[in-house]
């Protein structure tokens, strides 16, 4: 219980620091809010009153905390080029994304834990060179090449899934899943090289352990020592990695979304710095940095599940 | 009565990069129901291959049998061959007609599983029992294997249970079935003497009851001498000899056999000598003999301690502070003359080789003072306590983690004389040659790296550096616990020998009573952070009086198979645990001469 309660306080401390930074790093950016509201060719006076109307003449110290008042409330402010409100903009980008997200994650789980296990049981075979290579190929090839690989096998030539576009999950959910499952692919052949490498060699490791011994001279068949004795040990390192990636992934869905016009939280901060819209990104950077975080607890708290001696510990 | 198993000439090759390497040939041998065969042997003798073969669990390491019968018989009558035995048919034997135990018992549980599952699962695979019937059964397993609240046990995981119940934990495993055929793979090398007493004693009893055979792999004569019926001495993959216990251990004929006997110190063997002796080598009786007798010397102070007390912080709570100590040692005093041994024996946990530490300020003491040669150590600044550490050198248990695997033994030896400034050019080459003859090392391994050389020889190595500052204190903490005996045997006659020459004194912190009572002058107990009985070697051993001493001198397996300790159950006292809250005021230690020199603790 102590374990859970001081990881929570250190999100806490840490989300408060994330709106330092990203309260910071805003504010010193070149560029006037204003201006880029009305335009560099605009009135100086009416400037000025969009300024003062903004808040933008406060100490910096009454604005961060307008800001973080507004985050808290649910009052993100207006995006500049799209003229809606953040909040609502940002809700329904993220669930988009969160759909690419979770998919490619599943993808390169599903395929980089069989293919990791089997060659740590396969150590130093054929087996286990076919898996390592293939699995440099996946991360030595950029995110993008796979996408443009995707679109070309599964759109062109096989016609199977769409190459382009974004279904509002609310109409057609099914739809959704059509077109994510592409760019997710994508994503997630690039993810799987370091979840499969991990694999093998946690797996390796835990292969050599005695128990492992003692678990076949019980008479236990060779798939339940492998599947259920070695995988339940293997298993807590490889989503420990897994985690960290969401945050890779979010930097990834920037390019994997544009390219398949899938209009989620990707192709949303794209558009955001293209345009310069400087609420828009601040929000933008705050729920990525937010997600990455607690994805990252949610996984510390998964492995208090799995593995019994973080319990006490 | 028709044997349960029969090995008829064995051989098991290894595929490795250069070529199939053969780890076991020619083995052949018979275990009768009821019987304890022992295998014993050195370290790469094919002793656990030979094991392993049985279970055809070898072939999960990369071995296969390539050669020779190995027949089992079955529970219903029938006999098994079991290098041609499917995998299925050998899921059936493994764990249900042969249960094994393995050397590790902190790694032999899977520590995501709780004890019940790991117990239950083997029955309800073999013996089809219902989920109710099979926890039923684990929780008698655990009954009978004497584990302490058996019903908690069984949620409990691994990482909640001390060695000495994992180990019950992994018996009542191997039992669960009960199989016709334990093997044993050195079950309790890695235990406390006193654990290792009561897991023996274990053995025996089920053994006794069940009326099962027992393969017991141990590298270790005295337990071979406690447990055998009959032994099998293996040597670089081939039996040497077989025999009765008694055979081998009264009329031995082969010499690998006498060698291997005789440099295994027996306990009690020393009843009546004042001064230490050399261990026996065969082939080394020359030397022996040449040995002068030992000088007396006029006793001269090297080391004192006084009230030496090392406390550990426990951190807790969401600040790290401070909530609880390790008490490792407490209130430690003694003393060691110039040329002599002392002796810190104890269990682990107890606080030997925290108090070597301490001494040399590896780790820094709570309080207490330390004086080497007139000066005091704890009121030494950084600078000269460098200048210090000349005169104080440590050799640590494992040899291949103590030398640096990427640096030529050359190097190694000689950077503590260039670090002190002491030599260099030619005179520091010159130094190095004369390191390496001093420890029996061939100038030629001057040049090799850690890994190219044996773990005696590493040791000897080790050894080498430690003397190149020519120190007059070395603290040797479990230097020859990884050793195999022969060559534990080697190493400790240097060291002896290196004493008489050079005047070194010894800390010699060791967990094997056997050994001390050979080398030492003088011994100290220790439990719980704090000596519990010192005094000279001979008055500890004949005469212990406190009862800690006693029950760890009766724990200790002697190797003479006349004297037998180990057939009912064994119960010591567990150690409790050295923690106590931060408002804990120990009491001082306070003895009472019972002999010249002879101290035993007050209660």
């Amino acid at each position: 219980m102590t374990y859970v309660l001081n990881r929570l306080l250190s999100v806490i401390l840490t989300l408060f620091l994330i709106t330092l930074v990203t309260f910071a790093v805003t504010n010193i950016l070149p560029g006037d809010v204003a201006m880029m509201i009305m335009g560099t060719q605009s009135n100086p006076e009416a400037l000025a009153g969009l300024r003062e109307s903004l808040g933008l003449n406060d100490p910096l110290l009454v604005q961060y905390g307008h800001w973080v008042g507004g985050m808290i409330s649910g009052d993100w402010g207006n995006s500049l080029i799209f003229k809606k409100p953040i909040f609502e903009l940002l809700a329904q980008k993220a669930a988009a994304s969160a759909i690419i997200v979770a998919m490619s994650m599943i993808i390169a789980l599903a395929l980089a834990v069989p293919l990791g296990v089997w060659a740590a049981v396969h150590r130093d075979k054929w087996q286990d060179t076919v898996s390592s290579t293939s699995a440099l190929m996946g991360v030595s090839l950029p995110d993008f090449f796979w996408g443009i690989l995707m679109i070309l096998v599964f759109a062109r030539w096989l016609g199977w899934f769409p190459s382009s576009g974004f279904v509002d999950p609310a109409e057609n959910f099914l739809g959704t899943l059509r077109h994510a499952f592409l760019p997710s692919l994508a994503l997630g052949l690039g993810l799987m090289a370091h979840l499969t490498r991990m694999t093998r060699s946690t797996m390796t490791g835990i292969l050599n352990q005695e128990f492992i011994r003692v678990a076949r001279a019980k008479g236990l068949a060779e798939r339940t020592v492998i599947w259920r004795y070695a995988l339940a040990n293997a298993i807590g390192p490889v989503i420990t990695i897994a985690g960290l990636q969401i945050g890779y992934l979010f930097g990834s869905i920037i390019v994997m979304e544009s390219l398949f016009g899938y209009t989620g939280m990707g192709w949303l901060t794209y558009q955001a710095l293209l345009n310069r819209d400087l609420p828009l990104i601040q929000s933008t950077v705050f729920v990525i940095a937010a997600v990455v975080m607690l994805t990252n607890l949610a996984v510390d708290l998964l492995y208090v599940v799995i593995d019994p001696r973080i319990r006490l510990g | 009565m028709k044997d349960i198993v029969s090995v008829d000439h064995l051989r098991v090759e290894f595929a490795t990069g250069d070529g199939p390497v053969v780890g076991v040939q020619d083995v052949s041998f018979t275990i009768a129901p009821g019987e304890t065969l022992c295998v014993v042997g050195e370290s790469g003798s094919g002793k656990s291959v030979t094991s392993l073969s049985l279970m055809r669990l070898v072939e999960f390491g990369g071995g296969t049998i390539t050669q020779g019968a190995l027949t089992f018989m079955r529970a219903d009558g029938t006999t098994l061959d079991v290098t041609a035995a499917s995998s299925q048919v050998m899921g059936q034997v493994r764990g249900n007609e042969i249960g094994m135990i393995f050397q590790e018992p902190m790694t032999a549980l899977n520590p995501v599983f709780t004890i019940e599952r790991q117990l239950t699962d083997g029955l309800m695979l073999h013996k089809g029992l219902t989920q109710e019937a099979a926890s039923a059964r684990a929780l008698d397993l655990l009954k009978s294997v004497r584990i302490p609240e058996p019903e908690r046990r069984l949620r409990q995981y691994p990482h909640e249970l001390s060695g000495g119940m994992r180990q019950r934990v992994v018996i009542a495993m191997a039992m669960a079935c009960e199989p016709k055929l334990l093997i044993a793979d050195e079950p309790t090398t890695a235990l406390d003497v006193t654990i290792q007493a009561e897991i023996l004693a274990l053995i025996n009893r089920l053994k006794r009851e069940n009326g099962m055979a027992v393969l017991f792999i141990t590298h270790d004569m005295a337990v071979v001498a406690q447990m055998a019926d009959r032994v099998v001495v293996m040597y670089h993959g081939r039996i040497v000899e077989t025999g009765t216990v008694e055979q081998i251990f009264e009329n031995p004929q082969e010499n690998y056999t006498k060698a291997l006997l005789a440099a295994v110190p027996k306990l009690g063997e020393m009843k009546g000598k004042a001064a230490p002796e050399r261990m026996r080598l065969i082939g080394d009786e020359a030397a022996r003999a040449a040995q002068t007798a030992p000088k007396s010397r006029k006793p001269e102070v090297l080391l004192q301690v006084k009230n030496l007390t090392t406390r550990f912080p426990v951190k807790g709570g969401i600040l790290r502070r401070t909530v609880a100590q390790v008490h490792a040692v407490e209130d430690v005093s003694f003393t060691l003359n110039v040329g002599e041994t002392l002796a810190l024996v104890g269990e682990s946990g107890c606080g030997k080789s925290s108090c070597g530490r301490s001494i040399l300020r590896l780790i820094e003491p709570t309080s207490g003072e330390v004086w080497i040669g007139g000066r005091d150590i704890g009121a030494l600044n950084h600078h000269d306590l460098r200048r210090a550490r000349a005169d104080m050198q440590m050799v640590f248990q494992d040899p291949f983690a103590s030398l640096n695997p990427y640096r030529r033994l050359k190097a190694q030896v000689a950077e503590p004389i260039q670090n002190f400034g002491l030599a260099s050019g030619t005179d520091l080459e010159a130094r190095v040659v004369q390191l390496f003859d001093r420890v029996r090392l061939p100038r030629e391994f001057m040049t090799r790296f850690p890994h190219e050389l044996s773990g005696g020889q590493r040791q000897r190595a080790a050894i080498a550096r430690a003397l190149a500052v020519n120190p007059k204190l070395i603290v040797a903490d479990e230097a020859v616990s990884a050793l195999d005996v022969s060559v534990q045997a080697q190493v400790l006659n240097l060291m002896m020998e290196l004493q008489e020459d050079l005047g070194l004194s010894y800390l010699f912190i060791s967990h094997d009573m056997a050994v001390v009572e050979r080398i030492a002058h003088h011994v100290g107990v220790m439990y719980l952070g704090r000596i519990v009985e010192i005094g000279p070697r001979a008055a500890v051993f004949d005469n212990p009086q406190h009862p800690y001493t006693q029950s760890l001198l009766s724990a200790v397996p002697i190797a003479d198979p006349r004297k037998r300790r180990f057939a009912d159950d064994l119960a010591f006292k567990p150690i409790t645990s050295p923690i106590f809250p931060l408002s804990y005021q120990p009491a001082k230690s306070t003895y009472t001469e019972i002999a010249p020199g002879h101290l035993v603790l007050n209660a």
